[in-house]
This record gives C-alpha cells, structure tokens and sequence, in this order.
C-alpha cells in the first residue's frame, strides 16, 4: 500500500492548492451582489422557470449498455497483462468472451438501442 | 428596366367585376381589390394565374384620403413580372383579412405592417408587435403619429436654415424636462414585460408527452439576444425537450430605429446612404435597389458605363458577402474563426476596391440616381481584374477544397434544417435560401433589372434545402458572380457615369414604384410612394433577411440547439436590415 | 522514523513541483495555444503584455483574481463552489504515475521521478480522469442555468460515448508490455515505440482523448456558439479560472499518457547515459501533441453530441475491439513461432482492419439524422 502514500501527499496538497485559488477569488475579489446581478444567464433575459429540472435523456439506453460494455473493458486489462504466460489458451479464451461481447453489440446495435434521434 | 405589372391581363377584372377595379390614379398601376373580396381574389391568383410568390407586403397611410392601404406583390416563380394588388380600408378601423392561410410568409410582414402601421389582419394566427416593443403606445409609420422631436415632416429642416442660427430642437427642449411619465409610473421600479404572451405562443404546443408516453418537460430557453451566435442583438425562444426543438419563435426589433419613416422624413437623395445601413455586409447592393426604384419613378436610365459600374459592384458586394456568411456559418458549427479569417482576407480586397471607388470601404454611398457617384479611379480597374481573373478564382477554390467534403460540414449541414421547394415558395425565402431548396429563382434572371440579361451566368440551384445546400450554393454564386464580373470587366465601355446633372435635389413625380434586385441575402424590395414633394410619402423596404427568417422555425422544428445555431447561420441574416 | 521524514519530504518536493509545474503549464499553454492559433488564421496574437506576450498569463490571473463572483440566485451553493475543486483536483493528480525520466542521482538519493510507481497505473488513470465529469455535471447542475443544465447533460453524453474506446486503449500497450505499470510500459519501449505496432491504437486513443478533455471538435459540454458557455456559464473569477485550469492541465495530462503508452514516454537517444535528458525528451513530446491538439482546434468545425455517440459506439468502440484481438492475435503468433517478426503482423492487420470498419461505418455515423 506504501505505493499509494505519495498520492495522498499530492491529493491533499492539491485539494490545498484548488481551496486557495477558490479562497484567493473571495480575499480580492469585489463582492456586490443585486437581484439583477445574481440572476442566471439566459442571454440577457429574465428565465422562464427554474434552471433545472427533468430533462429527457434519451441516451440513457446507452447509458446503460455503457455500463455494461465498460465492466468488460475492464476484464481486459488483467487478461493483456498475463496474456503472454496463458498462451494459446488465453488467445482462444477471450476470443470466445469477445465474441459474446460482440454478439451482444450487434444485436443491440440491431435492435436499435444505439439509435436515439 | 422591366415592366412589372401585368396591364394586358384582364382576367382578374373580367372574373371579379364587384371586387376588383383597375389602380388608375397617376402613377400607379395594378388592380384594387375591396378587402372583403380580398382572400378570394388571392387565391384565384395564386392557384389559377400562376402567382405562388407573395414576395412583398407593404401598409401605406393616404392621411389627407382618410385611408389606409395594403400594397401586395407577387410574382411567378418561374419567372416574369409580376402583380401588383392593393386593398383601402378606412384608416380609422383599419382590418383586412390575413393572407397567412394562403402564403405563409405573410406572417411576418402582416405583423410589421400591424405594428408600425396599426392595420389589423383578422384571421392572423400570432399578431403581435414585431419591431416594436410590446407596450408601445401608437403605430409610428402612421403620418398622424409624430416621434418625441418631432418638428416637421420633412428635410431639410427649417431649424437648420437659413445659415448662422442653426439649432437643434433638442437643445430647446432638454432631455429631463422633456420626459412625461404616465401617473404613477416609477422608472427605477419598471420590471421590463415579462413576455408572458410570447412564452404562451411557444408553450401552446408544450402540452404534449414524448412518444413514450412518458410526460416529459418542455423547457423554453432564450438564445438571445445576448448570445454569441445570433449575428447580432436577435432572440430566439424556444421550446425544448431536451436538446430537441418543439417550437421556436423569432423576437426582433432590438435595434430596431424605424429606417423607414426616417426615410420618409429624408429627401430622396438623402435616403440613398441611409440605404447602405441596412446590410451593412452589401452596402452597394442596397443602394441598387433604391436607386432602381426612384429611377423607375423618375423614369430615367443611368448611361451605360454607370450599368456596368453598377453590376460589378454589386457582384463583388456578392462575393464579399457570402465570404462572410460562409465564414460565419462555419462560426456558427464551431470552427473556431479559421475559415472566417481566411474568408475575410479576400473580403478585404474586395472592400479596398470599394475604398478607392467610393471613399468608404462599408458604407459605399455609391450609387445615384441615373448614375454612379465616381468613375473608377487610375489603376483601381487592373486591381479588379486582378481579382476577377486571378485570385477570386483561386480562393473560391481553395474555399471549396478545404471546406465542402469536410466530414464535420457534411455530418453538421446535411439533412440539417430542411425546406422543401414548396415551404420555400409559400414562406417567400428569397436568394439563396430559395435556391437551395431546389427553386432556381433569380430575379437576375427571371425579371431581369439593369444589364444583366447580357451577362452570361448560371442560375445556381441545390436540391436537398438543407443547411449545407445553402452553404454549397453560396459557393457556385461566388463563381457565377466572378464570371459576371470578367465579362462586365470586359465589356466595360468608356462615357459618362451620370445622366444629366448631378442633384442635390431631385424631382420625382408623383406615383409609385417598387424596385427589386436580388441582393445576396435575397430578394430586396424598395417600395417608394411619391406625391412629388421633396421627400417620399412611402418609403418601404422589403428586407430579405426578415422575410427569410420567417421560415425558421419550420426549419429548425426537431432539430437540435446546436443545429438552430447553424440554421441561422445558413439563412445568413444581417440585424441592420432585420431590425430596420 | 528518519527515513520516512525523508520519504515525506521528498514526496512533499515532487508533489509541489508536479502542481506547480503543471499550474505553470497551464498558465503558458494558453499563451502557447493563442499564439498557434494565431499563426493558423494570419493574425498575430497575444504581443502586448511583455515581450511577445509572455506575460500575459500572468496578467490574465492578475485580472481573474480580482474578478467579482457571482453565484446566482437559486444556485445550490456549496456544490457550486465544490465543483470546480472536483473537476481540478482529478486533473492535477492524473500524471502521478506517470515517469518523466529515468532515475537519477540527488544528494546521495535515488530520486524517481515518478510520485509513485502504482502496479495499476493504468487502472488509476482511467478512474482518476473519469473522476472529473463528475464536476462538469454538478457545475453544470448546481448553477440553476438551462444552459448549464444541458451542458452537464452533454458532458455525460459525451463521457459514455468515448470511453470505451479509450478504456480499449490502454490494453494494447498493456498486451505488449505485459504491465500495468506505466513504469514498465515505458521501460518495454526501449527499442521500439508502441506507436509503430500500435498505430490504430494510438489513432483512436488520441481522438478519444480530445473528447475526454472536451477538445475541438469535442467542445459540446462549453459549446460557446451553442450554449454560450455550457456547463461553466455561470462561472466567474478564480472559479472559472479553475475549471479552465482543469480543461488545460487535462490536455497536457492526456498528451503526457500518451507519449507514455505509445511513444516511448521520456526515452529517446542517449538517455541512459544522460539522464537529464529524460525529462527534456518528455516535455518535447508533450509539446507536440498539444500543438497537434491546437492545429485539430484551428481546423475543425464541432461535431453535434449525437453523432459523437453514434461515432463513439459505431466507429471507435468496433475498431479499438478488433484492435485489441488483432493484437492479441499477433503477440500469440510471437509465442507460438519464437519468431518476433510476427508483432509486425499487428500495424498491418490492425490497419486494414481499420480502413474495412471506418469504410462500413461511415454510412451509419454519418446517417444518425434521418
């Protein structure tokens, strides 16, 4: 774990460095907020109704397959690293898991899940 | 010049003897048609004579006659002149039927003429004010209505004359004394409208749920009018789901200076370089068109070298302009300003050759009536064949080879904010708009104007009416205008650049006209009444860039924000000429 | 106990220098990146605080500093303020990893210069720089802005569009190396640089990275033509300034992971007997991919959010996945012959492959809009 000490060394610091910069802006900067002023921008017109609220997210069937899909990405990363000592076992392995992955994509990519307007 | 109005066809009189009578005061032609009668005289225009464009729509206040009237254009997209139709009503209650069912690009111009005209169009889906603010107390292009300085109705004003006692009136009656507030008005309290009537107009179709049938949002967002990419001080609120446009309605008027009863408190003269602040991209252009209309009035005829002088110029004000417009569309899809430095460049040059000519490099002041202001001075015509025959060619295509199989352009412009050639007619786009949705309409070509039908040129025309069509068809113009330009170049002979004397004052006689050229933003219209004094009783202008922008919300309805952005950039709207 | 005071320290040191080291990047990058630009569109630039501009970074924080800040009305505040911390601090310690040269010899200690040598390097980076998207979102959420809001939105759009590629990215430098480490990747490119068995790889691991540090033509979350300023619309001063550090420590950052996983990281001629030059073959390299980043900047016009998602899943993800088999496939040609001509097998297929996909694929990116 020793490894991970000098990033929390640089974590902390940079934390530090950020919470200045932010602190820094308050010491110098003027502060005279109006009603005006601290309305939100919309091109110069008063808002129509809250900023946020529902939105549609029509991607978020790719969202999940996004999900899905980065989960197996991840799988990869152990296999390439001991890639060399499995040999041909390890090639043929993971050719059978890509192609489920592949079969998977397709059928999504089929059934039009990769498709949002 | 070319006959604009059908005389020879009778139809319209022999089919509607009630309703339709023949214009036969002095000067003016085409048919009055009684207002009653009016959406039924149109449509046999429309559908049986062959007139599908409504391209001007013009209110006009006969004060001394007690009547107000509409003055109404249309032309044959496939070319030939047009028809002129006008409808009184007592000035009084002024209400005429709304011609929008049938063309709807009278939206937009039935507004402006309720807002600065106060004629009501009944039946019109959305008649609000246009230019003006809502709120605003009176109609201004009303003769009866009198700005807060008012002193008299035309120039030159008494007050600056006679030498020696020169004053303003605002100096006689300063600022703070001058300002009447209604009772119980407090100007530090006043909350600027709230729009509740322009955000219901949007919200009316906020109401349905997505396809699912999952309720979803609307969100109504302002893009404007300080916003980066609306070219300007314009307002687009629209109504999303998500990123997706439902509705979208234009708001302009920010700069908004009534050009128009300005104009008509000016002397004739006076207006040519008030016309060059319009677009101010294609100054020359504008002055074209003006100078055509009176002229028409006039009936005079600019000499030979001044016709040649005049296309050059306008065809190099095309170029520099779609240079711009491509540019700032390649702006608008988010290159960041490469392409419109490189496009500026070659503007530049063109502009130098308006520096020498005219003295201005923008605001040219070049045309006059039955002439040109300056011949060309030493060596300023191997600098224009330098261009024409040299670099303009090179650069347009370089233009086109960086620029049009760009994979990003493509995947940006195509199938992007599409009108098909019938929404282009019945919206009454002009120029380039129209033409890229496969309507080839040049008023070069279909009602020729000046000297163009000796030119050699095609009639440039895309097919598919979307954002890169509009983009791709600006390019072949640059080219077509380029040739026009070698063969005017050419063809230019030596004389004079003036018909008779230059004027100060002009005398025009009592009539009306309506001069239109096709300026690269489209068809400009300069409807001009006289009744032979110093200054037109009307001064109309028919702006291609607030009739195009009509069609935008057809065009940007289901795509998204970022395509609104370049829908716009791709109609290529000027504000000066917008807001007028 | 005096040894890890040592340690510390000596942590302590490397820490502040990679900070400001990169604040200080950041600051002449802008200037670097304006000045480019510049030159790409006939102008000339920045040339009036100091000599050809050199201090105007300077007197952009100067001016930043005093900057009032406004956080409107309805703002959820405390995420207002901790956003841009979140999206800065992920960017600041991405490069922890990373080597910049080879040891070296400092009053009697071996000095790495590395932070630290994680045997999952890699699977840090990809977390740590997945991290920052988060800050874009709540920034972009807490400001109580429509334009804010979809800026989040397509930030995260963006975020699921390319990823995978850039995760598929990674595996074949790892294939070839047999590591994690970034370490040992860059020791396994003593003679050849990955780039050359790898040129698909590194082709689509560094358009994935212009889309992960929300570079043109990637610039939908601040489309400035769009949603005038995106996600960071209500943003001013030292706020603003922080997201702005983010974006462009960010680049150098991704450019730095690059040259380590395809470019031999810091190795170049004669660093072993030199190595001070470690370090100088590293920031040259760096330099080159950022000025490639400008030049994609200067000539590209931006892509719609959309088609990025179709061109992430239906382009990139296709090609990085036969990418990483094909690879596979050539480092077990390696070992079943003994002959290690077969990695050359790799560019050749991998490229082919490439060309076949983007040929198939161009249709379905281009025709999302019906």
């Amino acid at each position: 774990m020793s490894e991970y000490l000098p990033i929390v060394v640089l974590l902390i610091l940079s934390a530090f460095v950020a919470g200045a910069a932010i602190a820094l802006g308050h010491l110098f900067g003027p502060h005279h907020p109006t009603e005006r002023k601290s309305l939100p921008y919309e091109s110069g017109m008063t808002p129509f109704g809250p900023g946020a609220r529902r939105m549609p997210v029509r991607f978020y069937l790719i969202a999940v397959l996004f999900i899905l899909f980065d989960i197996e990405t991840v799988f990869f990363l152990p296999w390439a690293v001991v890639f060399r000592k499995l040999g041909l076992f390890g090639l043929i392995e993971m050719l059978i898991f890509v192609m489920v992955l592949v079969v998977g994509f397709l059928y999504a990519w089929e059934k039009g899940a990769l498709e949002w307007e | 010049m070319s006959a604009q109005v059908v005389t020879e066809n009778v139809d319209l009189l022999e089919k509607f003897p009630q309703s339709v009578k023949q214009d036969d005061r002095a000067g003016y032609a085409g048919y009055i048609v009684s207002a009653d009668h009016l959406l039924e005289v149109v449509r046999f225009i429309r559908d049986d004579m062959g007139f599908d464009y409504l391209a001007s729509i013009t209110g006009v206040d006969y004060l001394p006659n007690g009547l107000m009237e509409a003055v109404y254009h249309f032309y044959k997209t496939s070319g030939g002149p047009g028809l002129v139709i006008k409808t009184q009503v007592d000035r009084e209650q002024a209400a005429i039927p709304s011609l929008v069912s049938l063309y709807p690009g009278a939206d937009f111009q039935e507004r402006e003429a309720w807002d600065l005209l106060g004629i009501r169009f009944d039946g019109h889906p959305d008649l609000r004010r246009i230019l003006m603010w809502e709120g605003f107390a009176g109609h201004p292009l009303r003769k009866d209505w009198h700005e807060p300085y008012y002193e008299e109705e035309g120039k030159p004003y008494k007050s600056r004359w006679p030498e020696g006692k020169v004053y303003r009136r605002e100096d006689k009656n300063p600022f703070h004394k001058n300002v009447d507030y209604p009772a119980g008005f407090d100007p530090d309290k006043w909350v600027p409208d709230d729009d509740s009537t322009l955000y219901a107009s949007v919200n009316k179709i906020s109401s349905a749920g997505g396809e699912s049938g999952i309720k979803t949002d609307y969100v109504i967002v302002n893009m404007g009018p300080q916003h980066p990419s609306t070219h300007g001080v314009f307002r687009m609120v629209v109504a999303l789901e998500g990123e997706t446009i439902r509705a979208l309605k234009p708001v302009m008027g920010y700069l908004h200076r009534n050009h128009e009863k300005i104009g008509e408190r000016n002397t004739f003269l006076q207006n040519m370089p008030f016309t060059d602040r319009l677009d101010y991209l294609s100054s020359m252009s504008n002055n074209f068109g003006y100078a055509l209309a009176v002229e028409k009035l006039m009936g005079i005829k600019p000499p030979e070298r001044a016709e040649y002088l005049r296309v050059i110029m306008a065809e190099f004000t095309r170029i520099s302009n779609h240079l711009f417009a491509i540019g700032s569309l390649l702006n608008d899809m988010g290159a960041y300003f490469t392409p419109m430095l490189y496009a500026i460049e070659e503007r530049e040059l063109i502009l130098d050759i308006f520096e020498a000519t005219a003295g201005s490099r923008i605001m040219c002041n070049y045309f006059r009536f039955g002439g040109v202001a300056r011949d060309l001075p030493e060596g300023v015509e191997e600098k224009m064949r330098d261009l024409a025959f040299k670099r303009l060619p090179r650069k347009i295509d370089e233009l086109d080879l960086y620029l049009t199989n760009n994979e990003i352009v493509k995947a940006r412009g195509e199938g992007v904010g599409v009108l098909t050639p019938e929404q282009a007619i019945a919206y009454s786009a002009s120029g380039p708009v129209l033409r890229a949705s496969g309507v080839p309409y040049d008023i070069r070509r279909a009602d020729p104007y000046s000297i163009y039908d000796r030119f050699d040129f095609d009639v440039a025309v895309r097919y598919h009416g979307d954002v890169y069509d509009r983009y791709l068809i600006r390019v072949d113009e640059m080219r077509q205008s380029v040739r026009i330009i070698q063969q005017a170049l050419n063809g230019l002979p030596k004389g004079p650049i003036q018909e008779g004397k230059p004027q100060y004052l002009v005398r025009v006689p009592a009539g009306e006209a309506y001069g239109r050229v096709e300026a690269p933003k489209g068809e400009l219209g300069f409807y001009v009444v006289s009744n032979g004094k110093a200054n037109p009783w009307r001064y109309h202008v028919r702006a291609p860039s607030f009739v195009n922008i009509t069609a935008l919300e057809t065009m940007a309805k289901g795509n998204k924000v970022a395509d609104t952005v370049a829908i716009l950039g791709s109609i290529d709207i000027v504000l000066g000429e917008l807001d007028r | 106990m005096i040894m890890d005071w040592a340690l510390l320290t000596e942590w302590t040191i490397k820490s502040l220098v990679l900070i400001f080291g990169l604040i200080g990047g950041f600051a002449y990058l802008t200037l670097f990146e304006r000045k480019v630009l510049a030159r790409f569109q006939v102008r000339i630039g920045p040339n009036r605080a100091g000599p050809h501009g050199i201090l105007q970074p300077i007197a952009d924080a100067i001016k930043l500093i005093f900057k009032e800040e406004l956080i409107p009305a309805k703002a959820d505040k405390i995420i207002f303020i901790v956003a841009p911390i979140i999206t800065v601090i992920p960017a600041l310690i991405i490069l922890a990893v990373v080597p910049f040269g080879p040891d070296i010899r400092l009053f009697g200690r071996t000095i790495t210069l590395y932070i630290s040598d994680l045997n999952v390097a890699v699977l840090y980076i990809m977390s740590v720089t997945s991290i920052s998207v988060y800050g874009i979102v709540l920034a972009g959420w807490s400001s109580n802005n429509k334009y804010a809001t979809l800026g989040g939105i397509r930030s995260t759009a963006q975020m699921i569009s390319y990823e995978l590629a850039l995760g598929l990215g990674f595996v074949g430098p790892i294939l070839l190396s047999g590591s994690l480490s970034l370490v040992g990747i860059v020791d396994a490119q003593k003679n050849v640089w990955f780039f050359l068995y790898q040129p698909v790889g590194a082709f689509i691991f560094w358009v994935a990275n212009l889309a992960e540090v929300n570079r043109a033509p990637f610039d939908m979350p601040e489309a400035e033509q769009e949603l005038t300023a995106g996600y960071h619309t209500e943003y001013s001063g030292m706020k603003f300034a922080l997201f702005f550090m983010a974006e462009y420590i960010k680049m150098i950052a991704v450019s730095a992971i690059a040259v380590t996983l395809f470019f031999g990281g810091y190795r170049g001629p004669l660093v072993d007997q030199f190595p001070v030059l470690g370090p100088l073959y590293f920031l040259i390299k760096v330099v080159a991919f950022l000025y490639l980043m400008v030049w994609v900047r200067a000539t590209l016009p931006r892509i719609r959010y959309d088609r990025l998602m179709a061109f992430g899943w239906k382009l990139l993800f296709p090609i990085s996945l036969g990418n990483v088999l094909l690879t596979a496939v050539g480092i077990g040609l390696v070992g079943i012959t003994g002959n290690n001509l077969w990695l050359w097998f790799i560019p050749v297929s991998t490229i082919l492959f490439f060309l076949l996909v983007s040929h198939f694929a161009q249709g379905a990116v281009a025709g999302g809009n019906k």
